[in-house]
């Protein structure tokens, strides 16, 4: 009787949740949504496309960053975030990352950055989506000690407007030069977090 | 002399008869009537009804409490409305402005975390990286 | 906005009940000004104002009574706003002048005498006697038309007469009436 119980509230929980997956490009592990019980701090973010366009209605003119989010978001189809933060390493496994980037293992996605790095344990995974040769999607994995974001955005991404997200946001643009002369990291084959 | 309660009385009687009442001259009232023809015909003052008068006939006195009535639930539901869009609107940008955040940061690390490595190693190797990290 | 009537309407709704008011009280309005203004081109044209004012407050007016009281009141009123307004010197009753004649028996001289000092008084003083003793009205009369504390109206009473009385019994001597 519990089982089937169990069953009819996944079967709900999916009807209710299936629409949402259907708009994205990805299914979310059920384990990684697990996780939300053990972080220390979860954020979830999931908008399509009315809602972004609502949203932007509000985004102030005479502020910068909200002017170039305004523009960012104009033609998107959707954003999706899961990002987790916890108290702790090795709070979650590497199946569970491995399970997220398998699903864009497909020739639709193309990983544009794959780093792992020992020496800080952060690796980040970037996919790109091509539709006639435009952007139509990104998706990002970051997996670090404490921390794993997921995040899939979903719409024609102009190459500048990447650029834009990345250096914008209050994070300082990216030296040419690293500080040190030492390695601080190496592609590692094989699996790691 | 006299008793002073008998001068005051004859003093009395004295200012009576000075200060006794004198006929105006004569064609006064007509005079004044003619006046009075001549004014422009302005209504007695409380013969004249303040607009706001109109408020005393019940039904204009009801039908104005119900439209103010209405009017301010009105008012009241649409500002409630318009307030809790806006606050709706707010925290929808403010999610928005978090994700993005996240991603610009994330995809900044990939970024930072590539030109490491770029940096870090001669040519060749960086290429063979890249290809690599690219499969 | 208030609302406008035709004059015939207006003369219609008043015309003549007005005409017998001003007739019954004309005597009245205008001896206190006469009385009080020694003047009668001025007393006539402030009493012709007085009856034009009535015109226009008649409908407040809610009875004979208070067509006579609101009467006096004005009229007393308008007389000391007048007064004020010529800026005659007021002369104290010490410094009037003593009559050129004295007499000792009561005639038409002696009331000329008494009305020229009564003249001399003050405003107040003055239309409290013009009050007190041509319409006989009581002290909580004057004080409710002159709005005037009812010791106030007291006092000018005594005051005046006593002043009136010293100046006739110095000028003429004992008054023999």
């Amino acid at each position: 009787m519990r089982n089937i119980k169990r069953k009819l509230l996944s079967l709900v929980f999916l009807m209710l949740v299936s629409p949402l997956l259907r708009a994205q490009d990805f299914k979310l592990p059920v384990d990684v949504e697990k996780l939300s019980s053990t972080a220390k701090e979860t954020v979830e973010v999931n908008m399509d496309g009315p809602m972004l366009r609502w949203a932007s209605k509000f985004l102030s003119a005479e502020d910068a960053d909200e002017q170039k989010a305004a523009k960012l978001v104009a033609n998107l189809k959707s954003i999706y975030v899961r990002s987790f933060e916890f108290d702790k390493e090795d709070s979650y496994s590497s199946a569970d990352v491995e399970a997220l980037r398998s699903q864009f293992h497909t020739p639709v996605w193309s990983r544009v950055v794959g780093v792992r790095s020992e020496r800080d344990g952060e690796n980040v995974d970037v996919y790109f989506k091509l539709e006639n040769e435009k952007m139509a999607g990104i998706v990002i994995i970051a997996a670090e000690r404490k921390e794993l974001t997921f995040v899939n955005i979903v719409g024609p991404i102009e190459v500048d407007q990447l650029a834009d997200l990345g250096g914008e946001f209050g994070i300082p643009r990216l030296k040419t030069k690293p500080s040190s002369s030492n390695p601080v990291a190496k592609v590692e084959k094989g699996d790691h977090k | 002399m006299n008793p002073p309660n008998q001068d005051m009385n004859r003093f009395d009687e004295l200012l009576k008869t000075v200060l006794r009442r004198a006929e105006p001259p004569s064609g006064f009232a007509e005079r004044v009537l003619a006046r009075v023809e001549q004014r422009p015909t302005a209504i007695p003052r409380e013969e004249r009804v303040p607009w706001f008068h109109i408020f005393t006939v019940p039904f204009i006195r009801w039908a104005a409490f119900a439209t103010v009535s209405a009017s301010l639930i009105v008012g009241t539901v649409h500002y409630r409305n318009v307030r809790r869009e806006r606050a709706e609107g707010e925290a929808a940008k403010k999610q928005l402005m978090l994700a993005l955040h996240i991603a610009g940061s994330k995809l900044q690390l990939a970024k930072s975390k590539v030109v490491e490595i770029q940096v870090s190693r001669p040519n060749g190797e960086a290429e063979k990286n890249r290809s690599r990290s690219k499969s | 906005m208030a609302e406008r009537r035709s004059g015939t309407e207006q003369r219609k709704s008043t015309g003549i009940g007005f005409a017998d008011i001003v007739r019954e009280h004309q005597s009245m309005v205008f001896s206190i000004a006469q009385h009080f203004l020694a003047d009668r081109p001025a007393a006539e044209e402030l009493a012709q104002d007085v009856f034009l004012q009535l015109h226009e407050n008649l409908p407040t007016l809610k009875s004979a009574e208070h067509v006579k009281f609101w009467l006096r009141k004005v009229t007393a009123h308008r007389c000391i706003d007048y007064q004020r307004r010529r800026r005659v010197p007021q002369i104290s009753l010490e410094d009037a002048p003593e009559p050129a004649m004295p007499t000792h028996s009561g005639d038409p001289f002696l009331e000329k005498r008494v009305r020229r000092f009564v003249a001399t008084l003050p405003e107040k003083p003055r239309m409290v006697m013009v009050l007190r003793y041509q319409e006989d009205m009581s002290p909580e009369e004057i004080a409710e038309a002159l709005t005037m504390p009812l010791a106030t109206v007291k006092s000018h009473l005594q005051r005046s007469l006593a002043m009136l009385r010293e100046k006739m019994t110095r000028t003429i001597g004992e008054v023999v009436i």
